[in-house]
């Protein structure tokens, strides 16, 4: 029940192929704990709990409590929250369970705004993007949800886009053999939010990537390794004058966002 | 055995003897000593459970959910600015009928911040849907934490439990509390699964609901939360024929024979009463009390019964509903709605923020009372005692 070209549904439905069937997955206030199902039907084959907008790890955290002291072995517990329910409101109860250093996945599928509630901006928004409450474009740059998270020194992180679904794929993979906290953060537009086509969301997700601004890695035990090396470089304009979002980048605008990417020949 | 024990002693002996599995808690005065005593078990071995050191109390709360959801006994303990905190995941216990008990030490709520005992944290969430039982004392306190598992699991139940006791006058005040054994309790309480996230048997919980489905939802828990109390009678029975005490189910009555000023309250201004009923009756004074347990559900029928042929029912309120009054007036008064002649019901709003209410405040309560009602003068909606 999302919408034609859904990033969430694609990056949930990627997740799904590594996850398979002894996964419990808590999902907070989003797109993506509504278009599983309603009323009395549902499409989750897995249990599924749509959570408050701030505990979906807190509540991660209670269900690995149960498993274990029922000695129930060998369950993904997985809180699946946007970006909201990661960088923002969900954030205490995030970090709480990053320090702990709970035996769950959490993974943050990211559109970079609140789509859930009509498109606001929110921590992970990019600089200079239009939203439905920064209508003059975000006068201030994204929070780095990597560098907070890999700060918490994590049993596991990575990032991971829709566009390249086997990094996706291959990553939970190895995330379910770890132990402790593990945290995934994949890039999932939303066409409606980013102003782009409903047939483009993949293709715009792999520009991202390609132009740097987005990059592909994963840490683990402290050591960082580059995972996929995009085909081709392009500049940042490539990808950001396609959405609507940005219309309103200014030459500045762009230097800023180049900048963040790196130089094109680096 | 008999122990001295406080009231966040006796809490945290409940939890052990009641073997709770999660533990999720938050540190917040004073309760926090009860949270760090199931701690300790844990740390000795004398309990086998996982204490999850949550970073909030709206976490806490969180986190029992998930526990309670995957089939283990959680309990969490908390009260005033945390339970407030939290109050938002209460309707998420209750709505999707989770057997979670939480112990509530219960503190005004700021502001100003107070630490002190009132019971206005309980009843801001008294329509969470969750069973709200007062304790007396300490050994009520041990008591009813465990009979508020298998309240809370009873499958004609499902519903969310708290047991209230008030800070300092009760978490930190010492009493005698016998302590049942073990093997007692083992029997009392059987192991209970019954897991909604099971990946044997996947169901999706908590979906979008339309207008078409949530009413009737709200309705069935309505049913439960009404019906329960049946089920509590019926446990405190059981659980007297197990250890010798029973604690009347809904209510307490003491002196009721003959009474026509018959006090009603919660929590530690029961035990006040007492004291003072008994001074009263010594001086040959027709007086009665009434000590509501359960104030959700409301006992309506039985304290329509117990009061109809008094002449006045006294009733100590250590809460305010501003703009309203106090909480039990009104909930006394709608039980008696209707009847021809029934009493008159004087409402005292008493104790807030810790204000010390001694027996001899509530003889002269009395006194105040006795004088309106001889010069046949209605009560007032409801008078601050000690300040107007």
């Amino acid at each position: 029940m999302g919408c034609r070209g859904c990033g969430a549904a694609i990056a949930v439905r990627q997740a799904m192929e590594a996850l398979g069937s002894r996964t419990i997955i808590v999902i907070p206030a989003s797109c993506m704990a509504t278009i599983g199902g309603s009323g009395l039907k549902t499409a989750w084959r897995i249990p599924f709990y749509h959570s408050l907008f701030e505990c979906a790890p807190a509540v991660a955290s209670g269900i690995r409590a149960a498993l274990e002291v029922q000695e129930i072995k060998k369950i993904n517990v997985v809180s699946w929250a946007g970006d909201a329910g990661t960088a923002d409101i969900g954030f205490q109860s995030l970090t709480g369970a990053a320090e702990r250093n709970e035996d769950i996945i959490h993974v943050c599928y990211d559109n970079e705004s609140y789509m859930n509630t009509g498109g606001q901006a929110g921590g992970t928004t990019p600089f200079r993007a239009w939203t439905s409450d920064t209508p003059s474009g975000k006068p201030t740059r994204h929070k780095d949800m990597l560098a907070i998270m890999a700060a918490h020194k994590p049993a596991y992180l990575a990032t991971a886009s829709i566009a390249y679904p086997e990094d996706f794929i291959t990553k939970l993979n190895r995330a379910k053999e770890i132990k402790g906290f593990r945290y995934i953060h994949v890039l999932a537009p939303c066409h409606r939010g980013w102003g782009i086509k409903e047939e483009e969301t993949v293709e715009m997700a792999r520009l991202a990537v390609e132009c740097g601004l987005w990059e592909l890695y994963e840490i683990r035990a402290g050591e960082r390794r580059v995972t996929v090396i995009p085909e081709r470089k392009i500049p940042v304009k490539e990808y950001l004058l396609r959405q609507q979002r940005f219309r309103t980048l200014s030459e500045e605008d762009l230097a800023f966002f180049q900048a963040e990417a790196g130089a094109l020949n680096g | 055995m008999r122990q001295l024990l406080n009231g966040n002693e006796a809490a945290a002996m409940a939890a052990r003897l009641a073997r709770v599995e999660v533990l999720a808690s938050y540190p917040i005065t004073p309760a926090a000593p009860a949270m760090e005593q199931i701690v300790r078990f844990i740390a000795e071995g004398k309990l086998k459970a996982k204490f999850i050191r949550v970073e909030s109390d709206h976490s806490a709360l969180a986190a029992a959910v998930g526990a309670a959801l995957a089939g283990a006994r959680p309990l969490v303990i908390t009260n005033s600015q945390g339970l407030a905190y939290m109050s938002e995941v209460l309707y998420h216990a209750s709505g999707l009928r989770l057997p979670i008990v939480m112990a509530v030490v219960n503190r005004g709520l700021a502001a100003p911040h107070t630490r002190f005992p009132d019971h206005g944290d309980a009843i801001a969430q008294e329509a969470s849907g969750w069973v709200q039982l007062f304790c007396e004392n300490n050994q009520e306190v041990l008591d009813t934490l465990i009979q508020a598992y298998r309240l809370a699991e009873d499958e004609r139940v499902r519903l969310p439990v708290m047991v209230h006791y008030e800070s300092y006058i009760q978490s930190h005040t010492r009493e005698v509390v016998e302590v049942p054994s073990e093997e007692a309790i083992d029997r009392f309480l059987p192991l209970y699964r019954r897991p909604a996230l099971d990946v044997d048997n996947p169901q999706a919980v908590n979906v979008v609901t339309g207008p078409d489905l949530y009413m009737d939802y709200k309705h069935q828990q309505d049913k439960a939360l009404q019906g329960s109390r049946e089920v509590l009678r019926e446990i405190d029975l059981a659980y007297a024929g197990l250890t010798g005490r029973a604690w009347g189910g809904t209510l307490g009555v003491y002196r009721l024979d003959g009474a026509e000023y018959i006090f009603v309250t919660m929590g530690s201004l029961a035990s006040t009463c007492r004291e003072a009923v008994d001074m009263l009756r010594e001086g040959g004074l027709p007086v009665g009390l009434l000590k509501i347990r359960s104030f959700r559900p409301f006992p309506r029928e039985e304290v329509r019964s117990l009061l109809r042929d008094a002449r006045a029912a006294i009733v100590l309120d250590k809460n305010i509903v501003y703009g309203s009054g106090g909480a039990l007036a009104r909930e006394v008064r709608a039980s008696l709605y209707g009847l021809a002649r029934g009493p008159f019901v004087y409402s005292y709003i008493a104790g807030l923020g810790g204000r010390d209410v001694t027996s001899e405040d509530a003889v002269r309560i009395y006194k105040m009372v006795e004088e309106k009602v001889k010069a046949n003068l209605e009560p007032l909606p409801y008078e601050w005692y000690g300040i107007e």
